[in-house]
């Protein structure tokens, strides 16, 4: 019925017209020409081209066969998971704890958002000197504890762990901040009816705060699980070249190292392609999900 | 509003919220005392706090004397304010349009815009400044272009983030009010800018603070495009002191604070602004 | 070929040192004939260069100048100063773009260069990285420069200049060069009652020197093989070459050599030399053990003299606060050698270098100007403020004050007077993908999840597919 207002599709093309022309133009126009590199030799970053790849689709043949690239996507896996039920799921309960406090409301706000303002680089050296071998702040820890042997929090088995730790906590401020934006766009009215028909903070939650914010997690779920595709700095800082062993490549990461440090950059254009691919399809996928649940 | 009973169960959240503030705190105190020490001293005492011995103010005095941090920060802060403006802008409009026509193609456009948010700099930075060459605008001696180089590309790379944040904020409010407005005779552009953008003021703010901590801490892209030292930005500047032969980590704290600072003030303030907003502009839902 | 230039280079040295030997009349005889074969073409180029003289311009020009002095660089204060000084005298003024190296950096020129956004001057890398903008022509060659300019880097020994791996000419005009070897921590090497390697060292020794140190509870040998293995790689696969042959890249048929390096290295891991971390560690974390007295060995370039006078002083700034007695601690002694090559024959070089672009190079306005900021800043007076323990490509090189210097420097100079052959890296002959195999492939190579021949074979083919 509200749709008489927006009946007059005009406005909506002026309204559209700058961001899609900025988005054109520097992000689309280069990178149909990163597509295009993934077909050609290219050597060194903004070097030209040797030509086209004999055969044309030689890279796209060879992430089937490149171990890393398996290994990367199932990290990546285990990471979107890690995003969706530790970030939006953690960001989600301190959203609304903090909603329904009555002190220290801003001081948490302000707090909470920290992780995301210091840079990856300076968190990198902090965790690094958490985890350190010899001797960080764990491993001292555990000293402290009676353990004598030296813990390496780096090596094969639980390098993951030690990598998706940090990135977890760092990112459930960032959910933080879009959700309780999110609950702030919600009317208090709404809250008093609510008090007032005596519901217990757990139905208003349930029946106000969740339902009006459906669409916002519907985001915050989204932009994890692409998130996860793409996030670098933080891994790359703990374990540069998916050390060790190169067991801990992400596609993000995989991607910086083939480009940056290999120089094989039509394959890192590739992975490129592969990235974007991935993440256009699991944003579909987040999407139906949440229109299945429609109310 | 509602009264706070003290409960086991209130206790506990505040418990929880406590804690986590405290992980989130630590961090930045760690960076600052350790921006005291000297980076001899970093890896192997970097959790005490920084008094007698430990302390030196070389770090700071090292930025402050070989570096032009205030034209730096002048800088930083022109170009991010004009990102954030700029995306804020473009996006709520575009976000706006998105989420309230529906018209053949709609969905298309949103994926692009989803699409789009995947793209890695490192693809994408060579064609850009290929382009951006070409027109001139790269590597000049004038100020303003070389500020309108960085800031082009910023304004297109946080664009998609923005509006996929501001659809999900907008198509959660409810439409009547909408309604209302164009009972009341307001055309499109009135209702975005009378009854969306005040309604949503804290999704733009939130919007506004993240285009303004991505366009400042935007490392790679300025180091192609801020060349000459009196245009660097902060973060481009800073970096200068912080690579090289074994990571200088003393000085590499004092950069991390000068850079974090401005930032944790603007969004202080931009918090304030939010609340005070908030409770101004109650609208009925 | 190869090897005179290695001998040259030495020769160059030892002279900077300010010590005697045969070698030095080798450097200077060398030049000689240089000079000797290239007067008639010198004649010519006068005239050349008296014609364009009204032609060029009085009026100050703004140079363009990219280099890799600039931040945390140790010759960053002293470029500064040297350029104010040029400005000065010239009236001219230079737009400083440099920034330190890294690969954005690199990446960065790279780019400039295929956009035509290039500077005048640029002061850069004279192997594979120099290869994409000297195929284009973007530069301009020595030859080409000195048909104009006939002084133009006359006080220089030629033969020390780097010939370009794509046409063999010489383009970047070097300051200051490096070296590799073996620094020691004497507080271990002395508590496990090991002595100071010497010129004539061998692995054997080496191997056993490092089973005393593990027995006394510490790591021998500081490094990350999971993030720098660089500096093993080199000498391990020069310990299966001589001098004479380390610069050849082998055929994927015969690489024997590379694969018996390979395999050395994996032999040190299995027998627990390296940090029981070597694998997850980065660089900075194995420094810090080398510096902090619980490893004994540590193979690094020239620049880590720095680093470790650094990390002997409580300000980092303040060189007034170093403490001597630690520092004293620390030596630079020969890479263990094997085979046909001796400790003393180590790997450094002159690896980077001032071009003049093309660009400026067809301006008439500044051409002038390029060539005149290139000579001030490869003068006799102002590459030895550059060149300090290091080398540099003088044909007179300047004697040394060495009381200016601390004793972690001085143990250098006389560590690197005792030096038979300076050979350049073999590894800054090829780039990129090619190294994938056997840099970041280490550890797999290593634990043994891949044999080093293939990894080698794998490399090298990438390598010549690239070629």
């Amino acid at each position: 019925m509200g749709a008489n207002i927006y009946k007059n599709k005009k406005p909506a093309l002026i309204f559209m017209i700058p961001a899609f022309l900025f988005m054109i133009v520097y992000l689309y126009y280069p990178f149909f020409m990163n597509i295009f590199n993934s077909f050609q030799q290219i050597k060194t970053l903004g070097g030209t081209s040797k030509g086209m790849i004999d055969p044309w689709y030689w890279n796209y043949a060879e992430m089937f066969r490149d171990v890393n690239v398996g290994v990367s996507l199932k990290n990546t896996l285990i990471m979107m998971l890690v995003t969706l039920l530790g970030q939006v799921g953690m960001a989600i309960l301190l959203a609304i704890m903090v909603d329904n406090v009555k002190h220290l409301k801003g001081f948490f706000k302000t707090v909470y958002f920290f992780p995301i303002v210091v840079s990856a680089t300076a968190l990198g050296l902090l965790f690094n000197l958490i985890f350190l071998y010899d001797k960080g702040m764990l491993n001292q820890l555990l000293e402290t504890f009676g353990r004598t042997e030296l813990i390496d929090w780096k090596a094969e088995g639980i390098a993951l762990f030690t990598m998706m730790l940090p990135v977890m906590w760092q990112y459930v401020g960032f959910y933080f901040v879009i959700l309780i934006t999110g609950l702030n766009n919600i009317s208090d009215e709404l809250y008093e009816a609510a008090y007032i028909d005596g519901c217990t903070t757990i139905q208003k939650v349930r029946y106000i705060s969740l339902p009006l914010l459906r669409n916002v997690i519907c985001t915050c779920s989204v932009l994890a699980v692409t998130g996860a595709l793409k996030v670098f700095d933080l891994p790359w800082t703990m374990f540069p070249k998916g050390m060790p062993l190169k067991t801990t490549f992400l596609t993000g990461t995989y991607m910086y190292y083939q480009t940056m440090e290999a120089k094989n950059v039509d394959y890192g254009s590739a992975l490129a392609v592969l990235i974007v691919v991935l993440g256009f399809v699991l944003s579909k996928v987040v999407n139906a999900i949440f229109k299945e649940t429609d109310y | 509003m509602n009264k706070e009973k003290l409960s086991v169960g209130k206790i506990l959240v505040y418990l929880f919220l406590i804690f986590w503030a405290l992980t989130t705190i630590y961090p930045i105190i760690w960076v600052i005392q350790n921006s005291f020490k000297a980076k001899d001293k970093i890896l192997s005492n970097s959790f005490a706090l920084p008094f007698g011995e430990l302390f030196t103010a070389a770090n700071y005095r090292k930025a402050f004397g070989n570096l032009n941090i205030l034209g730096a920060y002048k800088n930083s802060i022109f170009i991010s304010f004009v990102v954030c403006a700029c995306v804020v802008l473009f996006a709520g409009m575009c976000a706006y349009a998105l989420s309230r026509y529906s018209f053949k193609g709609s969905g298309f456009l949103y994926s692009l815009v989803v699409a789009s948010m995947m793209f890695p700099v490192y693809a994408t930075i060579i064609p850009v400044f290929t382009m951006e060459a070409k027109w001139g605008i790269t590597n000049t001696s004038s100020w303003f272009l070389t500020m309108i180089s960085v800031i082009l590309p910023q304004v297109a790379g946080n664009l998609a983030f923005a509006i996929i944040v501001l659809v999900g904020y907008i198509k959660g409010l409810p439409i009547e009010l909408e309604e209302a407005a164009f009972m009341e005779g307001c055309n499109a552009y009135q209702i975005f800018f009378k009854v969306i953008v005040p309604l949503t003021k804290p999704s733009f703010a939130t919007v506004a603070i993240f285009g303004f901590l991505w366009s400042y801490n935007d490392l790679f892209t300025q180091m192609f495009f801020l060349r000459r030292p009196e245009m660097r930005a902060i973060t481009r500047l800073l970096n200068e002191l912080t690579s090289q032969e074994g990571t200088n980590y003393g000085l590499m704290a004092a950069a991390v604070t000068l850079v974090v600072v401005p930032v944790v003030i603007v969004y202080i303030f931009l918090q304030k602004y939010i609340i005070k907003g908030m409770t101004a502009g109650a609208v009925k839902g | 070929m190869k090897k005179a230039l290695v001998m040259l280079l030495t020769g160059a040295m030892v002279l900077s040192l300010a010590a005697c030997g045969n070698s030095v009349d080798d450097g200077a005889d060398a030049s000689t004939t240089d000079t000797a074969v290239e007067a008639p073409a010198e004649d010519e180029a006068d005239e050349a260069a008296e014609v364009e003289a009204p032609a060029e311009p009085a009026a100050p020009v703004e140079l363009n100048v990219t280099t890799t002095f600039a931040g945390e660089d140790g010759n960053a204060a002293n470029f500064k100063a040297a350029v104010d000084a040029w400005c000065a005298e010239t009236g001219n003024t230079v737009a400083d773009t440099s920034a330190t190296s890294d690969e954005t950096f690199k990446t960065r020129v790279i780019t400039d260069f295929e956009t035509g956004s290039e500077p005048d001057v640029l002061f850069f890398f004279n192997g594979a990285d120099s290869n994409s903008f000297i195929e284009a022509g973007k530069v301009v060659s020595l030859d080409e420069i000195r048909a104009e300019y006939p002084d133009f880097a006359s006080n220089m020994n030629d033969d020390l200049i780097a010939d370009s791996l794509v046409d063999g000419k010489k383009y970047a005009i070097p300051v200051n060069g490096y070296w590799e070897a073996m620094f020691c921590n004497m507080e271990v090497l002395n508590a496990a009652g090991v002595s100071l390697p010497g010129a004539n060292y061998t692995m054997d020794d080496f191997k056993a020197d490092c089973q005393k140190i593990k027995d006394a509870g510490y790591t021998p040998i500081a490094c990350a093989l999971g993030n720098i293995p660089h500096y093993w790689w080199e000498f391990a696969i020069f310990n299966n070459q001589s001098p004479a042959n380390h610069l050849e890249i082998p055929s994927v048929e015969e690489d024997s050599a590379w694969v018996a390096g390979m395999n050395d290295i994996k032999e040190l891991y299995e027998l627990g030399y390296f940090p029981d971390n070597t694998l997850s560690a980065t660089d900075d974390e194995t420094f810090a053990m080398f510096t902090e007295g619980k490893a004994a060995f540590l193979i690094d370039g020239s620049w880590k003299v720095g680093g470790i006078v650094a990390a002997c002083q409580t300000d980092a700034e303040d060189a007034s606060t170093i403490d001597q007695a630690k520092l004293s601690n620390f030596d630079v002694t020969y890479v263990p050698g094997k085979g046909d090559r001796k400790a003393t024959d180590l790997i450094g070089g002159l690896s980077m270098g001032y071009y003049i672009t093309k660009k400026a190079w067809d301006d008439p306005d500044k051409r002038a100007a390029a060539v005149s900021f290139v000579s001030y800043m490869t003068s006799d007076e102002i590459i030895p403020v550059f060149a300090q323990h290091t080398a540099s490509a003088l044909k007179n090189a300047p004697t040394v004050d060495e009381t200016k210097f601390n004793s972690l420097q001085i143990k250098a100079m006389k560590m690197m007077s005792g030096t038979t052959s300076l050979t350049g890296a073999v590894q800054d002959l090829f780039q990129g993908d090619c190294r994938v195999t056997t840099f970041d492939g280490m550890p797999e190579i290593v634990t043994g999840k891949v044999s080093a021949e293939d990894a080698v074979a794998e490399g090298l083919q990438t390598y010549y597919d690239a070629q």
